[in-house]
């Protein structure tokens, strides 16, 4: 495990030769050891295709490379860090939620429009995230900022999930996503719950969400 | 699922998980919540605008003249509910047919059992920056309030009279009475005041909840 919670809000790396670790450029606190930052201009992994989509989605927030043998400390804002471990699944998460990974997993740019059509883009647009999203795929430990504490809510065939989408962090797993809409008359007259739409996650796997409905 | 105080009817039942987050189990009941302070449901949920002052046609003259706009709104289904508003701490109140006297930005929800409406605070609301009314939660069940950083408990009994500063009040539960202190002297006006210049004092038999922090009110400028 390549993260250690030094705090909610701090988390140690541990890089050896041979490992690799991305994180978000400037993330870095302090560092022991002999560690070097390169900065990652050419979109990462996942080909050209993904860097292009990347590109065109906004979804390019800085990266650097973390190498050689030491430790590092990660924090960025004052947000909480929520170290999720993934053991072959896929997680979805916003790209300026994520803090830090391990090198081994495969880093992607997922088109929302793939996940839902026309509701996903629209989707992408209320929530803030835009068009695409990043994917991590593998096995292998992933750092992903909130603000307030997260918890983990799991996802069941039988038990479906519904999220606000400004409290939604990422989720994991196979979990199928659609923006549900309860938009009444009361909405439209200014009489709403602040409860208009909401993100309706089923399938199994889990979500993580924040105890907050500000962004980043 | 388990039923206290000898309740008939199913109750929704809050807990926490983690300090920040509020989950409820619901099994068809409803609870009030703080506008817009879902995070994430399973089941079946009803969102539905309430407002503050009370219910009934009074509770909207009171609203009109109080200005407390607490707007609140009735979720009811069943599953389970979490709730969070903007990375609060969150605590806690069972209430047991006493009243509990919150400032509306620092309630969360309540359950079904319990009563909301509103009273009059005087000189201690406007030096709190929060108005001249408050809001006040009664009957059975329990209420979850919010308070920014882990809140204190305070009691305060016969002997032992409790004064805090208005901007780190958040609520009060009991017999309690409250009297309004000021500390203003010479020095304030002459801009040396030592920030302290407005107290509340509570004596009787209760307890407050004093979070650690202070809103921006009138009394923490002199």
């Amino acid at each position: 495990m390549p993260f250690r919670e030094i705090n909610s809000k701090m988390i140690e790396a541990t890089v050896a030769p041979g490992q690799r670790l991305f994180s978000q450029r400037g993330a870095m606190l302090a560092y022991k050891g002999e560690v070097s930052f390169t900065p990652n201009t050419q979109g990462g992994q996942g080909g050209v295709m993904s860097m292009i989509g990347r590109r065109a989605a906004g979804e390019a927030t800085p990266l650097m490379t973390v190498e050689g043998s030491g430790t590092v400390l990660f924090g960025h804002g004052g947000h909480h860090i929520q170290v999720i471990t993934l053991t072959g699944e896929t997680l979805y998460v916003e790209a300026d939620r994520l803090l830090a990974f391990d090198g081994t997993l495969q880093q992607g740019t997922m088109f929302m429009g793939s996940q839902g059509g026309v509701m996903g883009m629209v989707r992408g647009q209320v929530t803030g995230q835009g068009l695409f999203t990043t994917t991590l795929k593998g096995h292998g430990a992933v750092a992903v900022m909130a603000h307030g504490g997260v918890i983990e809510v799991p996802i069941g065939p039988q038990r479906p999930v519904h999220v606000d989408p400004q409290a939604y962090v990422a989720h994991h797993g196979d979990v199928r996503n659609k923006l549900s809409s309860a938009l009444g008359l009361r909405d439209l007259v200014g009489r709403g719950s602040g409860e208009a739409f909401q993100l309706e996650l089923s399938g199994s796997g889990a979500v993580y969400v924040q105890a907050s409905e500000e962004k980043l | 699922m388990a039923t206290p105080c000898g309740y008939r009817h199913p109750v929704a039942m809050f807990r926490l998980q983690g300090s920040k987050v509020l989950a409820v189990d619901m099994t068809g009941d409803a609870v009030k919540a703080k506008n817009g302070s879902m995070v994430a449901y399973d089941g079946q949920m009803a969102f539905k605008k309430l407002s503050g002052g009370g219910e009934g046609v009074r509770g909207m003259v009171t609203r009109r003249i109080t200005g407390e706009q607490m707007t609140l709104m009735e979720v009811k289904g069943q599953g389970t509910c979490w709730f969070a508003d903007r990375a609060s701490e969150i605590n806690l109140v069972s209430l047991q047919g006493d009243k509990l006297f919150v400032e509306s930005s620092n309630l969360l929800a309540t359950g079904s059992g319990l009563r909301t409406g509103t009273s009059f605070t005087g000189m201690r609301g406007a030096s709190q920056g929060n108005g001249l009314f408050t809001t006040t939660v009664e009957g059975h069940g329990q209420a979850a309030i919010m308070s920014d950083g882990p809140a204190v408990v305070l009691r305060v009994s016969s002997q032992y009279p409790l004064t805090v500063d208005p901007g780190a009040y958040i609520a009060h539960q009991g017999d309690l009475r409250q009297s309004f202190q000021s500390g203003v002297t010479f020095r304030t006006f002459l801009g040396e005041g030592g920030g302290e210049a407005f107290q509340i004092r509570f004596e009787g038999d209760g307890v407050v909840y004093v979070q650690p922090s202070e809103r921006n009110s009138i009394a923490g400028d002199v």
